[in-house]
């Protein structure tokens, strides 16, 4: 091996540790107070687009998802009882789309602003950051009392109280803040 | 299968329970400590509380394109009139905006509740609240607070120590918790449509408002009180043409008042669907007291004090009534003065719809 090979590896060899040695001098031990202290902060952001029995599903012909056949329902349906004996409080119908970008969640400490009820509050809350806008896409439901929790039921009589359709943008914009009162 | 009511009790007689358990799982190890039975019997469920910072809110419906597709559709259907036929409610606008909107022209953000007073969801213990023995399920506006420290329910210039809301009005710096409310409906009979109504309420206020829910033992339903309190500076109905073109002048209704007392402790709402598929709400009549519980002059000397004093408490209690007020109503350039109803405390009331 020539001598100038040698110191060659001499210095390249002097660079790498040169290299590793101050990441490890700044390497230091985390007491159990100071990890107490430590909080992750991240959070989650959200898109979405849900559809619930919309046209009927996939298949919209005379056979499959075909709304027009009564024996065939075509929306969801969540009926429950305000009484033990008693009749059925339903939402009926339930279908469409809806979507929306951008709802994120996370943590947030607030110790200052609201007028002056941020300091008086000092403490965390989870936050719902809402998604400015909501498309919904020929969102219906009906909301009806009935006799039978289900349309097959034998002598099932219902009245439908009203019904709400809604479609397009929905403007929705600001913070949910969510978090614990009381003093338990 | 189990009704509702029942299942719903259950769910409230075992949340506090639930609720204990995941705040204790949640603190550190090291700060677990025993609780003695009654230490335990103190603890009453802490309930969530929500708040809505810069919020805005906005939906309707527009005028239909070319293709004859709106945009934006929100409809209210299903109602039939009594000709059979079908009764159509366009809500072409509904906004929830800050203060200064100029009747939803320019949407500006709000929060809903105080952090130190938000809105709440709780499961409360009923003998607080003169219910006793059940666990109560209570939603909650942010309550109403001593005068010492609250703000002029109606004032949109109100200060500290005013009145009893907590709900602070917009300021300079400050967006303030009262929001604008307004929204433009039409309503449509068949092929014939009424001109848009258009009802907008200015730095609105629900301080104080709630809905209670429970179980009632002995008639296994479920039963609710429910309270709404509604101040306006200003309500402001106005019909204008379909097309937006012309409108009649507004009907303001300035101080605008409403606290609405919807069951008691003793006299609850029940809530129920009859054998015909039909809702029902009904407020049942208090009990009469049986002969010679209440003396002749109706005094408390004469009577069964017990007895004396349930009805007392009944009649004497302002939450339980009604009061609805209007500071002045003025249409074009006429007042008319102010209107007030006081004191309206329901007895009995039966509701039920009715297929046609």
């Amino acid at each position: 091996m020539s001598t100038g090979g040698a110191i060659f590896k001499l210095v390249a060899g002097f660079c790498l540790c040169s290299l590793v040695w101050p990441v490890a001098a700044e390497m230091t031990l985390i007491n159990d107070d100071a990890l107490s202290a430590v909080s992750g902060q991240g959070g989650i952001y959200l898109s979405g687009d849900v559809s619930i029995n919309e046209l009927g599903g996939p298949i919209n012909n005379s056979y499959f998802g075909s709304c027009s056949d009564a024996g065939k329902k075509c929306g969801a349906r969540l009926a429950f009882r305000l009484k033990e004996t008693g009749g059925w409080m339903v939402f009926d119908d339930i279908k469409g789309s809806f979507a929306f970008e951008g709802l994120t969640l996370g943590m947030r400490t607030i110790d200052s602003g609201f007028a002056g009820d941020g300091a008086l509050f000092n403490g965390d809350v989870v936050e719902l950051g809402l998604p400015n806008t909501v498309r919904y896409n020929d969102v219906r439901f009906k909301l009806s009392a009935s006799n039978m929790a289900r349309p097959t039921d034998p002598g099932f009589q219902q009245t439908d109280m009203f019904a709400i359709e809604m479609q397009g943008g929905v403007i929705m914009e600001g913070n949910l803040l969510v978090f614990p009162t009381g003093t338990p | 299968m189990r009704s509702l009511s029942g299942l719903f009790s259950q769910i409230i007689t075992h949340l506090p329970a639930t609720v204990l358990g995941v705040c204790l799982a949640s603190n550190a190890l090291a700060e677990l400590k025993g609780l003695s039975e009654s230490e335990m019997s103190e603890i009453d469920g802490a309930g969530v509380g929500v708040v809505l910072e810069n919020f805005k809110f906005s939906h309707g419906t527009d005028q239909p394109g070319a293709g004859g597709n709106n945009a934006r559709v929100f409809k209210i259907g299903g109602i039939k009139s009594t000709s059979g036929q079908d009764v159509d409610i366009t809500v072409n606008r509904l906004y929830i905006s800050g203060a200064n909107s100029n009747y939803g022209d320019n949407l500006t953000a709000v929060n809903l509740g105080r952090l130190i007073n938000p809105w709440r969801i709780d499961v409360v213990n009923g003998n607080d609240i003169g219910i006793a023995e059940k666990a109560v399920l209570e939603f909650a506006a942010p309550a109403k607070v001593s005068s010492a420290q609250g703000y002029d329910c109606l004032s949109t210039g109100a200060t500290a120590g005013t009145g009893t809301c907590s709900s602070r009005p917009a300021a300079t710096n400050y967006i303030g918790e009262r929001a604008d409310i307004g929204m433009q409906v039409n309503v449509g009979i068949g092929a014939d449509s009424s001109g848009n109504i258009n009802i907008h309420a200015k730095s609105a206020v629900v301080d104080g408002s709630y809905l209670r829910l429970w179980g009632d033992d002995a008639r296994k339903q479920m039963v609710a009180q429910f309270k709404l309190n509604f101040y306006s500076d200003e309500l402001a109905i106005d019909v204008c043409a379909q097309d937006g073109s012309s409108c009649d002048s507004r009907i303001y209704m300035s101080d605008f008042v409403m606290e609405l007392a919807l069951g008691n402790q003793l006299q609850p709402l029940f809530l129920d669907v009859d054998g015909g598929g039909n809702f029902v709400i009904d407020i049942a009549s208090i009990p009469q007291p049986s002969a010679g519980q209440i003396g002749a002059d109706g005094l408390r000397a004469s009577s069964n004090n017990q007895t004396w004093d349930f009805y007392n408490a009944y009649y004497t209690n302002p939450e339980y009534r009604s009061n609805f007020s209007i500071g002045n109503i003025s249409v074009g350039s006429k007042n008319f003065g102010s209107a007030r109803i006081q004191g309206v405390l329901i007895q009995h009331l039966s509701i039920r719809t009715k297929d046609l």
